[in-house]
């Protein structure tokens, strides 16, 4: 039995892949047993087990980890499919299609903005960039005063921040990688005296091929399919991907399973994708299908634990925006760290920065024009870079709806004037590090405005009341809140543990269960508080 | 009596007439698409021609042109990946733009063509309409539609391979995952990965910047990716 705090993962230290050619493959044989895929599934599916964790991304994956390396019986579920390097698609856009929810297509509405959830064995971590952030007391602070929460805390989570950075090997992003487009930040961060630094991943030997959003060919970034779920397997967990869960199963207050379909690989778990019906029992329920997939299944299972009227509301993002320098002379941007340095300099304002890089197919989008105007703008992409802001919006809010027949939900979301001041902010700070970098000029992707500014006193323009929503091209990055955790049952939908405050035994381990949006990364913090729940769920069992 | 039956004619011979106008607009007249689509009729593959024309058009240093770029094989197999309802969306972009001339002209002879059939000049000034249009739900249009194509259009091999921006070419890794799935809807009989397979990514140098790309993009042809 563990403490809360549990303790450190001797079977899975870091030195564990160097070790491996020493080991056993006993525990291969064993472990790929436990791995259900859709070939293998031929008819209806029960089973039975202490807990099943909706979701393999880096929330589930530690909580089935825990469970299991606790001794319980774990069902991991999920619907999308294991990849292999061999399944990863080199083009962009088609990668997206493969690993994305409604085939990378789904927008806000309200307030226009893209928004991506991925399907995929390990969740966002298998295609998002690795960065991993401690968030500083000031914001666990924020949760404390307005949510009524008095062990969330950094000084409680750090030790869960602390285990999950050492199992992941969670490091700055060493200076051999970073690229020059990563370093160029850095010095215009130094030239205008902010602060920054290089970015934590959660990456063991990266390489710098820049494609972190596509998936590792190296194999470096440790997803949750080469980390958390792999161990969760060798603890004993067993593993059920292509299956997607439409309901949760209760009687009065317990949660006593969970019941769906067996999905095809891509179908983008459509009606007509849907095979088998399966059902699992169990004795209690972790939902760690994301932000906005667990409200959905929520709302499908009969409205269940929405004492609150919370389930799906107070919806967060973190709204990106991004501009493009050109700079004089190639700066190789195919080379280097996806996202390799950032500043927090702005964090008490609202913002973060970062470097960006994704493949070019994808950037060109936001580039203006068309003709040969748009096709020179692509022969500048070598020498070009793109530092991006994310914003804490946390007055910016919004709603997760169900779709009728749909396990994908409609997100109603709306800009808040402040946050938009903050967006407004944030580019005109981009915009001058660009220019104290060296850049020539800026493709600020905002409309109505100048298509390329060459003048930092142009850049001004971005930083006025003229700049609307609809001018600028947002992404929504990071989705929180729609499960908030709140110590008073009848304003959110969990307490501190991650329970769910109508059930006894049903928990949400996702970014849903944030009180506020933490202005920055959220993927460590997640882990941490999956971890936190998943000890104290295993001395409950 | 006779009045109703001369009704019926009258909305009968309107709906053929009708049809037929529409069945003219919308399928008739269009080449021949080129083999080996799935999802794709020939009216789309034109309408994307035409914009790939305008869109991506010649001398601007770049080695393929919009309409070499082979943009209707690589919307189709974008569509083919696609779950059903985006498939349908992504569509009705495409019919959008062919006929939106039917209620926004061209302003050239023969505006009400449809967008495959107007001279490229007419082409750029439609699309030009709709790219600055005060609103940001028809901008979105605009924006949509020249992303379906600049998706395709730079990342055609040729074109990434001479901008630099092709991917390394790195060996694959075997890590755990590699170890304990099979590929995606394989059996896991078909993972004949051993342990001693497993690469330790500590173990590699970073890439060199100048190193070489994956051999894909090192042709020219998007069939051969």
């Amino acid at each position: 039995m563990s403490d809360e705090r549990g303790g450190a993962d001797p079977d899975f230290a870091p030195e564990r892949v160097a070790n491996a050619a020493s080991e056993s493959g006993d525990w291969l044989a064993a472990a790929r047993e436990r791995v259900r895929v859709f070939a293998q599934y031929d008819g209806p599916i029960q089973e039975k087990a202490d807990v099943v964790v909706v979701g393999s991304g880096p929330c589930g994956a530690v909580a089935a980890y825990e469970l299991a390396r606790a001794g319980k019986d774990v069902i991991l579920v999920e619907e999308g499919p294991p990849f292999t390097v061999r399944d990863f698609e080199l083009d962009g856009n088609l990668s997206m299609t493969r690993t994305m929810r409604e085939g990378g297509l789904r927008m806000t509405r309200g307030t226009t903005m893209p928004t991506m959830q991925a399907v995929a064995l390990g969740g966002g971590s298998l295609v998002n960039s690795a960065i991993c952030v401690r968030p500083p007391q000031s914001v666990f602070d924020r949760w404390a005063t307005g949510f009524e929460l008095e062990r969330t805390n950094r000084e409680a989570l750090d030790p869960h921040f602390d285990a999950i950075g050492a199992f992941l090997g969670i490091a700055p992003t060493p200076d051999a990688v970073q690229g020059r487009r990563n370093l160029l930040f850095r010095d215009a961060c130094d030239a205008l005296g902010l602060s920054s630094e290089p970015i934590a991943r959660n990456v063991r030997g990266c390489r710098g091929s820049g494609e972190c959003f596509t998936g590792c060919r190296s194999r470096a970034k440790q997803s949750m399919d080469v980390s958390y779920v792999p161990a969760a397997l060798r603890a004993g967990a067993r593993v059920m991907t292509s299956l997607q869960v439409q309901a949760v199963r209760h009687v009065g207050r317990r949660a006593t399973g969970v019941a769906g379909h067996v999905v095809v690989p891509f179908s983008g778990g459509s009606r007509v994708g849907r095979t088998h019906r399966f059902s699992i029992d169990a004795k209690a329920v972790v939902l760690a299908a994301g932000c906005t997939a667990t409200p959905v299944l929520l709302r499908h299972s009969g409205n269940l634990a929405n004492r609150s009227g919370q389930v799906g509301r107070n919806l967060q993002f973190h709204p990106g925006v991004a501009i493009a320098g050109v700079f004089p002379e190639a700066v190789d941007p195919q080379f280097g760290a996806t996202q390799g340095y950032q500043s927090l300099a702005f964090l008490d304002e609202g913002f973060k920065l970062e470097t960006l890089w994704a493949p070019p197919p994808l950037l060109s989008m936001r580039f203006p024009g068309m003709g040969a105007e748009l096709q020179a703008r692509y022969a500048e992409l070598p020498r070009m870079a793109v530092w991006d802001a994310i914003v804490g919006a946390n007055r910016s809010l919004g709603e997760v709806r169900v779709r009728p027949w749909s396990t994908n939900p409609v997100l109603h979301w709306r800009l808040h004037p402040e946050d938009l001041a903050i967006l407004r902010r944030a580019l005109h700070v981009i915009a001058r590090l660009f220019f104290a970098a060296g850049a020539t000029k800026i493709l600020p992707g905002v409309h109505g405005f100048a298509e390329q500014m060459v003048r930092e006193e142009e850049a001004r323009a971005l930083d006025s009341p003229a700049v609307r929503p609809e001018n600028l091209v947002m992404g929504g990055n990071h989705v929180f809140c729609t499960t908030r955790m709140h110590g008073d049952p009848t304003r959110g939908v969990v307490d501190e543990d991650g329970r769910c405050h109508d059930l006894e035994n049903l928990y949400i381990a996702d970014t849903g269960i944030f009180p506020m949006c933490p202005s920055v990364n959220p993927m460590w913090t997640g882990m941490a508080l999956a971890r936190r729940q998943a000890l104290t769920l295993a001395n409950r069992l | 009596m006779l009045g109703s039956v001369f009704t019926a004619f009258l909305v009968i011979g309107a709906a053929l007439v009708l049809a037929i106008a529409f069945q003219r607009r919308c399928f008739a007249g269009y080449p021949a698409p080129p083999p080996g689509l799935a999802v794709l009729h020939r009216g789309e593959v034109a309408f994307i021609q035409a914009a790939a024309e305008v869109l991506f058009p010649d001398g601007a240093g770049l080695p393929v042109v919009g309409v070499d770029a082979h943009l209707p094989l690589y919307v189709d197999h974008h569509l083919s990946a696609l779950p059903p309802r985006q498939r349908l969306q992504i569509r009705a972009l495409l019919a959008l733009f062919e006929h939106v001339t039917l209620v926004q002209p061209a302003g050239v002879p023969g505006g009400h063509d449809r967008f495959s059939s107007l001279p490229p000049a007419a082409r750029i000034a439609v699309l030009e309409r709709i790219s600055s249009h005060e609103t940001l739900s028809i901008r979105i249009l605009f924006t949509a539609l020249r992303a379906v194509l600049s998706l395709g259009y730079l990342g055609h091999p040729a074109n990434l391979r001479e901008l630099g921006l092709a991917p390394f070419e790195i060996e694959p890794a075997v890590s755990d995952a590699e170890l304990l799935f099979p590929r995606v809807g394989a059996l896991p009989l078909s993972n004949r990965h051993l342990l001693a397979d497993r690469t330790d990514p500590t173990h590699r140098a970073p890439l060199d910047p100048d190193g070489p790309r994956h051999r894909a993009y090192l042709r020219s042809s998007r069939d051969s990716r």
